[in-house]
Formats: structure tokens, sequence, C-alpha cells
């Protein structure tokens, strides 16, 4: 999702892949996801044997079970909920605010990471381990291409020749 | 009273209605009250600007705010290709524009009217000028004029607010409650039922395409397209389909086309609209696989870059069309076409993507078999 995310503000499509699918695969994914991030929660918490509670699932650091960890998968969880919240609103919000509440997804997606492995009953099992890896790497990977990537916003030099246009002559 | 009729009056092609042969013919301009909103609910009009939006509901809403909070924008815009009513209405009746947009003025007790005329309707513009000079210093004093950008999308009714309040002619989804926008034309049939207590029960189309004369008539609602072709002059050659409200209206087959009866809530119950009142003619010597493919690139073209399922969605439709026209028919392309155009609706930063899909939508429908069997030509044969 991050890495869509990402592609995304990038130059990536193709004749049989247009660049809007690919906001629109992004969505979808980001919808999936926090379904089965509210699905971890509620099977989390309805476990009897963790006796966590709906206030450690909902305050971060309330939790007598491992404070620290579990406080951040809080963080992350609300943090996703959100962007998910201000991107479903984004018509009502503008385009600014929306953004600046997007570019929490760099603070989300890191710290629910950090949540994985600090507090994770398998994470030292091989496969988590390679999947992990593979996430972080791919994660880095496109960012580090972002960086270096063209424009800031893809749609920016077709907005400056709309408005150009507009100005072009003035009142009568 | 009997109904009145918005060009009855002086011919057309002498100009302007000066105010003395405007009040001569229709009499002075009344002071229907309050009770005009409810009188407009009560007729039925709805908005001719594209979006058939019931008129009387839209001014009780506006009435219900703040003395003096609103403006009054009246739309003559007319951005849309082939549409000339707006222009002619300006050009030729002005004080019933005017009349209209003073009229809604009091209603909604604004402070101020905007006349949102297209930059390069010059005639349209001196008229209007003129027709003001001829007014009160009061009513003149509450009018300002603003040239409306020459681009498809600075017609749009949010686009309207924003450029009179910022002067950037931007469409939005979102409704600027500051501002009541009424197309000219349906300020006119508001001038002609605070008159009558009737509405004109007529309304104005531009007929465009393969007919005699093309051009603006005012014709009554409960008549035909038929007929409308007919008072144009009647097509010149065999017709294969009718473009009904413009761009963002819909294609429709000949036969189907004739006996449909050119009323808003007729058409809406066949989940058609007369839009901005286009009636284009499209000859069955005219390819509609390159008609289309150069519709769409307009359109595409005219995207403001809001968002990317305009910009880069419309892009890739009309890329798509363009292939199956220059290229030949593929099966890939027109599922492309079916998939992409219901990914872009519905997500757009303004109401631009939805009206060119669903224009494309048509096209594919009712030339299915043209975009099924499209030889590839070698040079764009499009209006």
């Amino acid at each position: 999702m991050v890495i869509l995310g990402l592609l995304s503000t990038m130059r990536v499509e193709g004749a049989g892949w247009p660049r809007f699918l690919v906001t629109g695969l992004h969505r979808n994914l980001a919808l999936m996801t926090l379904v089965f991030l509210t699905l971890h929660i509620v099977t989390a918490v309805v476990d009897p044997f963790t006796h966590l509670g709906w206030a450690a699932a909902v305050i971060p650091f309330s939790s007598y079970y491992r404070t620290l960890w579990l406080g951040l998968g809080v963080i992350a969880f609300e943090l996703l909920v959100a962007i998910v919240v201000t991107s479903l609103v984004r018509g009502l919000l503008g385009q600014r605010t929306w953004r600046a509440i997007h570019w929490l997804t760099y603070a989300a997606w890191p710290i629910g990471v950090i949540h994985g492995v600090g507090t994770g009953t398998d994470v030292w099992s091989l496969w988590l381990i390679v999947l992990t890896v593979l996430c972080v790497s791919a994660v880095v990977i496109t960012a580090a291409f972002r960086l270096f990537a063209g424009p800031f916003d893809p749609l920016s030099p077709a907005r400056s020749a709309f408005r150009g246009s507009l100005d072009r002559d003035e009142a009568p | 009273m009997s109904a009145l009729r918005l060009l009855a009056g002086r011919d057309l092609r002498s100009g302007s209605e000066s105010l003395a042969e405007h009040v001569g013919r229709l009499g002075p301009l009344p002071h229907p009250g309050s009770d005009l909103i409810e009188t407009l609910v009560s007729s039925g009009l709805s908005g001719r600007g594209g979006a058939d939006f019931p008129v009387g509901l839209k001014w009780r809403a506006a009435a219900s705010g703040p003395r003096g909070s609103a403006v009054v924008v009246a739309n003559g815009a007319e951005g849309e290709p082939h549409s000339r009513k707006d222009r002619l209405l300006m050009t030729c009746r002005p004080h019933l524009v005017l009349d209209g947009a003073f009229l809604a003025a009091r209603a909604i007790r604004a402070k101020e009217v905007i006349l949102y005329i297209g930059e390069h309707h010059q005639s349209s513009r001196v008229a209007m000028e003129r027709a003001l000079a001829e007014r009160t210093g009061y009513e003149r004093g509450q009018v300002r004029l603003f040239a409306a950008p020459a681009r498809y999308v600075a017609g749009d009714s949010s686009a309207a607010v924003h450029a009179v309040a910022s002067g950037v002619a931007l469409p939005t989804t979102r409704k600027a409650a500051s501002a009541m926008v009424q197309n000219v034309e349906t300020l006119a049939h508001v001038a002609l039922i605070a008159r009558s207590g009737v509405p004109s029960g007529t309304l104005l189309a531009t007929v465009a395409g393969a007919v005699a004369h093309p051009g603006v008539i005012e014709i009554e609602s409960n008549r035909t397209l038929g007929e409308a072709l007919s008072i144009a002059g009647g097509v010149t050659e065999p017709a294969r389909a009718i473009l009904l409200g413009g761009y963002f209206g819909s294609w429709l087959e000949l036969q189907r086309a004739l006996d449909l009866r050119l009323d808003p809530l007729e058409l809406k119950a066949a989940g058609l609209s007369l839009g901005c009142g286009v009636i284009g003619v499209l000859p069955q010597s005219r390819c509609a696989v390159c008609e289309t493919a150069g519709i769409m690139r307009y359109l595409a073209g005219e995207s403001s870059a809001q968002c990317g399922p305009c910009y880069f969605g419309l892009r890739a439709l009309a890329d798509s069309c363009s292939r199956i026209a220059y290229e030949g028919a593929n099966p890939l392309d027109i599922g492309r076409l079916q998939r992409w155009a219901k990914d872009v609706a519905g997500r757009g930063g303004c109401r631009h993507p939805d009206g060119a899909v669903r224009f494309l939508r048509s096209a594919l429908e009712t030339f299915a078999p043209e975009f099924a069997h499209h030889p590839a030509h070698s040079a764009r044969r499009t209006a």
C-alpha cells in the first residue's frame, strides 16, 4: 500500500496500466488493510488468553501487557484511521489539509512495523523474518527512488498550465 | 394570463431589444414579493444551464440565508462548444436576463448581481452593458461584469463561484453557500413567470450538425426532438444518431430520438437530459468512432488537472479511443474503455470526469457495432 502510494506520485504507467489505476488499487488496498487490522485488534481483545480489554486497544500505553509495544500498535492504528477517514472526506477538507494528514503514513507504517517486531509471537520464525525484511526493503527502495524522481506533484505542470490559460484574458 | 415567449418581439437579426421595446412587449418588471419563490416552485421550472435543478427549491434555500450575505451569479459563460443559446439570449433579449437577475437578487436579498459572461462573447457583453445603461442608477450599482475564461469547465456553477470569489475559475464538488448561480436562460424564464404567473412552456435549444438551418430555436417543451429538427430545417442527409445535451450528454439512436419529447421531467424519467440544450445531428457519412475520439480528446484536454482520475483517467480513455480510431478496432481497448470508465466515474475532484464518462458510455452503447468493427483510418475525420 505504501509502495503503491509512492508509485502513484511517480511516472509509473503503461498503455494497459494508466496512472489513475495505481491510485485506485492504492485506495482499495488501504481499505482492505484497515479491515484486516480491525480484525486483528478485535480478535486480540476478545481472546480470553490476553485479557487486554477495549481500553488498551484505544488508549496508547494503557495496557499492562507489553505496554510500549502495544502502545505503538495502537498509535499506528489510530494514525491509519485518521488517514483513511480524512481521505474519505477529502472533498470537505481541501487538498492541503488532506495531504498534510496523509503524510502521517510515513510515521504510521514504521511504527506498525516496530510494533510487529517488538511484540509479534512468531518474530523469530524464518518466514516472518523474510517477509519483514522484504517489506521493509521494498518500501525503503521505493522511497529512495521517490526522493530522486521528478516533480513533487505529478499534476502540478498541468495544473499551472490550466491556471495560466484562465489568466490569459482578464476581466472586460 | 397566457404564457409568454422568450424570443417573441423584434427580429433576432436586428440586434438587441431596447428597454422601451422590452417594457412595451412585456410590461414593467413587477414586484412579486416573497410569493415569487412559491410561484417558481409550483411552476416546475428547472435550471437551463445543464443540471436541471429545480429553480424554486434553489431560491428557497438561498433566501433562508441572512440578508445581504449572498450574491447572484447570472451564468452566461456558455463554454459548451456547439451551444449558442445563452449568447443569443444575452445579445437579443438582454433586459429579460437583467429582469431575472434583479428578481433573484430581491428574492434572496442579495446585494450584488454578477454577470458572468464568456470572455469571447463580445456582442453579448456589449448588449448587456448597453442594456444596463438604460436601467436605473440603483440597478446599475448592483451589477458587476465578470469575464468567464474560455475553458469548458469555467461554466460549471462551482467554477463560476470560485472565479467571482477568488479569481480562479476552478470547478469543485464543494458547494459555496455564498452565491446563487443561475443560467441566463433560466433567469429570463423567471422574468416571464413573474409577469404571467405561469411558465412559458418553451425552452431554448441549439441545433447543430447535419440540419439545414443550424442555430438557436425556441420550442415548446411538449414537442418532440423530431419537431425540433424540423424547425431547424430538417436533416440534410441520412442521420446516424443524435447527441442530446452537448458533450456531457448522451448519444441516441435516431429512431428512438425522434419521438422523444423535450420536457425535462419526461427526459429525466428516460434517464436523459437536454442538458445545456445542444441537439447535435451526426450524419451517417461521418465516422462515429472518430467523432467520439475527437470529443474525448477535447474533454481530456479541458481537465483542470486537480485530480488523477480526471487528468490521467480521461487521457487514458482518450488514448484508448484514439487507438481504435487510428489503428482499428481491438477487443483489448474496448474492454479497457468499459472498465476504466467505471474506475473514473464518481472519483473526480469535480463533475468534469463524470460528464465525460457519461458521454463515452453512451457512445460505446450506441455505436457498439462501429467500435467493434472500426477499420484503421489514416487520418482523423472529426469536427
